[in-house]
């Protein structure tokens, strides 16, 4: 072990190269990771207990709100929720007289039943109340209203991409409760309010939703509910597709194009980039050591202890680099919070998977980089190793 | 006195292309423990490839070779390691001590593989220091002695493990006349005050009269073998 770390401080100046390359390979590889989890937010809130009823077409065409009752009526559907893509943008106006304008998801719901469906969602119980008996109440997630510097009683102004009243684009709610979530997965940055003070203000589409969520009393059955819906509504003037909520949210996330095969292509290459880097290094390092070898073999070292001597410099080599790498994204991501796109990315970590796979990534490439090297080690005779220069 | 070596009608045969070149000619030796021999010879006669073999570093073609008692062809290549590591130690013309490590780190290197406490790896690495004079300079490292200390260190590290066998292939080759005469001294005096059986490779024929015996080779067959009587033989 002595010789082993006296052979990486051999030359300090190439290991740290090296043990910085793989580092930041490794915090590029974790990155990626970070950004598809970002991505599958919605994905990962999903539950199986329940449902998303959208229109046959498309999400771009609406289902009328008359069917709830009769979704409701489906054998297995406990409670149903509808609700509209509202696509505002909050205005903030600036002491120069300029506007500043964010983005963030806001959502007109039925918010009775969609916070009955969702557990996960903590809401204080008077806060609650308020927001039920203001129809221009509105609820925020902790972390967007934090972004927004809001706070409970406060205003909030949209200007809606999509939809008008009568009196302009802009809408403008109260805020009256602010919701947390004890699930990690579950995003923060959602703003909800009423679905019943959107449809009275908008100026067309009324009496439509853009989607349903159903919930329903038995996973194992989501199935043949589903099937049951579309089948009530088969032949109808809005026909209608059932799916699960997750086969929702990852149709969601597909609509932005295949970026997990682009990052990963991204991160495969990186992760080739990084072995090649840290084999060249062994390479050169063992190379320089020949009559080393040599020596260490007519003292009485086996083929074995200098294979474990090599392969060992590898693994320290890429083991620092993975500290440094995919520790310091873990610093980064889950315990200083540093998101690069708030805006973009409202839920943004490294999930332990990833982390795994960051660390198992560094020892099967220290292992890999090492092992060529280390078996010409092995395969080295005594004889000729002490004749090299 | 009991052989230490039995070499019986010992060849090494290497082939370059279509050449066949024969470094070690069906040899036949026996060199008694405790002895102090001096192998001599030409470039190319074979006396780093013999040195070599009695080291278990090489094997012969044809033959056999037995060392402490031991057939080295009936071992495997990780046994030979071992035997190597408990029965013979090397000292070679270019030091070969490992830059990274000091003195002493180098003298325990060896011990490492032996199933020792670090207080008894201390005890032996200080002795063997003790015996080449470089108690003082333990903590340096190779390019902070001169070519003389590092042989001696080279030879500290060749007894930490108190070998039965010392192997010196041209120890004094790159030394000076002072450095050389001082570390042929020690190795006279390992055989005569530690016993050990000293086989060195030598171009000097001063060198060589500080042996007991020489064995004189040319393209690999042992042309002359004998006696000396520069020093007293050691009682084994």
């Amino acid at each position: 072990m002595r010789l082993l770390m006296h052979n990486l401080l051999r030359r300090p100046l190439r290991t740290s190269l090296t043990v910085f390359g793989v580092g930041v390979a490794l915090f590029l590889l974790c990155f990626l990771e970070a950004v598809v989890e970002a991505f599958n937010t919605g994905v990962n809130m999903s539950d199986a207990s329940r449902l998303v009823i959208q229109h046959k077409e498309s999400l771009s065409f609406n289902l009328p709100t008359s069917y709830k009752s009769l979704i409701e009526q489906t054998e297995g559907v406990k409670r149903v929720a509808g609700g509209v893509w509202f696509g505002g943008l909050s205005q903030e106006q600036l002491p120069g007289g300029d506007k500043r304008e964010e983005f963030f998801a806001n959502l007109a719901m039925d918010l009775e039943n969609y916070f009955l469906m969702y557990p996960e969602i903590k809401v204080p119980e008077e806060q609650g109340r308020e927001l039920m008996s203001d129809r221009n109440g509105c609820v925020l997630g902790a972390k967007l209203a934090a972004r927004l510097k809001k706070k409970l009683g406060d205003r909030i102004v949209l200007r809606s991409t999509i939809w008008g009243q009568p009196s302009g684009p802009l809408w403008e709610f109260n805020v009256r409760a602010i919701y947390t979530s004890d699930s990690p997965t579950f995003d923060q940055t959602l703003m909800f309010f009423h679905l019943k003070r959107f449809d009275e203000g908008r100026m067309f589409a009324k009496g439509t939703v853009g989607i349903y969520i159903v919930s329903i009393s038995d996973p194992a059955r989501a199935q043949e509910i589903a099937s049951a819906i579309d089948k009530r509504f088969q032949n109808s003037p809005f026909e209608t597709r059932t799916m699960s909520e997750k086969a929702f949210n990852l149709k969601f996330v597909s609509m932005v194009g295949n970026f997990k095969l682009l990052f990963r292509s991204i991160g495969s290459a990186v992760v080739l980039t990084m072995l090649l880097v840290s084999a060249n290094t062994m390479m050169m390092s063992a190379r320089e050591r020949t009559r080393e070898m040599g020596i260490l073999k007519a003292l009485g070292f086996t083929d074995g202890h200098i294979f474990r001597l090599l392969i060992g410099e590898a693994l320290v080599i890429c083991g620092l680099g993975a500290l440094l790498g995919a520790g310091g994204a873990f610093l980064a991501a889950n315990v200083l919070h540093l998101n690069p796109k708030p805006d973009f990315f409202p839920i943004f970590y490294l999930p332990t998977r990833s982390l795994l796979l960051a660390l198992g990534i560094a020892a099967l490439t220290g292992f890999l980089s090492g092992l060529v090297p280390a078996l010409a080690g092995m395969r080295l005779k005594a004889t000729e190793a002490l004749r090299s220069v | 006195m009991a052989a230490i070596i039995e070499l019986r009608n010992a060849t090494r045969i290497y082939h370059k292309g279509e050449t066949v070149i024969h470094p070690l000619d069906n040899i036949t030796l026996t060199i008694e423990a405790g002895d102090f021999v001096a192998l001599m010879g030409p470039s190319g006669s074979g006396k780093t490839t013999l040195l070599n073999m009695l080291g278990g570093l090489d094997t012969p073609t044809s033959g056999e070779v037995r060392v402490c008692e031991q057939d080295l062809a009936q071992l495997s290549p990780r046994q030979l390691a071992r035997w190597r590591a408990d029965h013979v130690a090397y000292v070679f013309q270019a030091y070969n001590l490992l830059p990274v490590l000091t003195a002493y780190q180098n003298v325990e290197l060896p011990l490492t593989l032996l199933r020792l406490t670090r207080a008894e790896r201390r005890q032996h690495v200080e002795t063997a220091l003790k015996i080449v004079g470089l108690e003082d300079r333990m903590k340096h490292r190779p390019d902070e002695l001169s070519g003389g200390e590092e042989q001696r260190v080279a030879i500290a590290r060749a007894l930490a493990c108190d070998p039965q066998l010392l192997l010196a292939d041209e120890p004094t080759g790159d030394l000076d006349a002072h450095s050389a005469q001082e570390v042929m001294d020690l190795l006279v005096s390992l055989n005569k005050e530690y016993g050990k059986t000293v086989i060195v490779v030598t171009h000097d024929p001063k060198v060589a009269k500080m042996a007991r015996r020489q064995l004189h080779l040319e393209k690999g067959v042992l042309m002359k073998d004998f006696a000396n009587g520069d020093h007293a033989p050691v009682d084994a």
